[in-house]
């Protein structure tokens, strides 16, 4: 009798790690987009309240971008595609 | 009545109904500008950099699987907020959900426009006269307008 085959499923490291980690999506200043619509796709795509929206359209108008969420890459990359539908200049960055 | 008020050219109306006053000329602007963005969506036009950023400027692998999915799937959310356009621009009264479709393609005609007129932040104010930056202005008027009218009763 043979010993039933071990099965080891090896997870590819690198996928592991990427899934793992925590995703950072900024969003950059650009000359375009008018202060009050940043402020309210923020309060609508991600439901922050008036008072926080404003504060990271200001900081991407001060300082040139701001992290305005953060997850598994999934979650981030979704959210930066919304925020690609609304036409705000989005990244995405690893959490290192 | 404040005569330094200036009017507003969207009325909030119950059931989260919103009225357009809008002059013709202006809405019949959207929708024909409208219809021509929707006609080079899928062109590799300079100026449409804008609508369709990248998401890992890092990383061209993750870039790559990004944009085969993003590039189709923005497209024809774009094609779809342009018909809601078009088959609402008559309307004396539109839904919620109709005008942040009017709000994200008046965004979008702005953004194209801008970035084939190389606008920055301080030249704005000194190219008046151009047909185009006229164009560029009225659009962010509108873009106002719509954006005060949804912002009423959200905090």
């Amino acid at each position: 009798m043979t010993a039933p085959m071990e099965v080891v499923l090896e997870p590819e490291t690198d996928d592991l790690t990427d899934l793992d980690k925590v995703w950072k999506v900024v969003v950059w200043n650009d000359p375009i987009n008018l202060m009050s619509y940043v402020t309210f796709v923020f309060q609508t795509v991600f439901g922050y309240s008036k008072a926080k929206a404003t504060k990271l359209m200001m900081d991407v108008h001060e300082k040139g971008r701001a992290i305005v969420s953060s997850g598994n890459r999934t979650d981030a990359e979704r959210d930066v595609k919304k925020l690609h539908a609304h036409g705000l200049w989005a990244t995405l960055e690893a959490d290192e | 009545m404040n005569p330094f008020r200036r009017k507003r050219l969207i009325r909030v109306l119950p059931d989260d109904r919103f009225e357009i006053l809008f002059p013709e000329p202006i809405t019949a602007m959207l929708a024909e500008y409208g219809r021509q963005l929707g006609q080079i969506l899928d062109d590799d036009d300079p100026g449409l950099r804008r609508l369709f950023p990248s998401a890992y400027p890092d990383d061209p692998d993750l870039d790559a699987a990004y944009t085969i999915l993003a590039r189709s799937e923005l497209a024809d959310a774009r094609r779809a907020e342009i018909a809601v356009l078009n088959d609402t621009v008559d309307a004396e009264s539109v839904s919620r959900d109709e005008l942040l479709s009017w709000m994200r393609v008046t965004n979008d005609l702005r953004l194209v426009l801008g970035t084939r007129l190389d606008v920055s932040e301080d030249d704005l104010e000194d190219e008046e006269g151009s047909p185009a930056h006229e164009v560029y202005h009225v659009l962010g008027l509108v873009l106002d307008e719509i954006v005060a009218a949804l912002s009423s009763g959200l905090d």
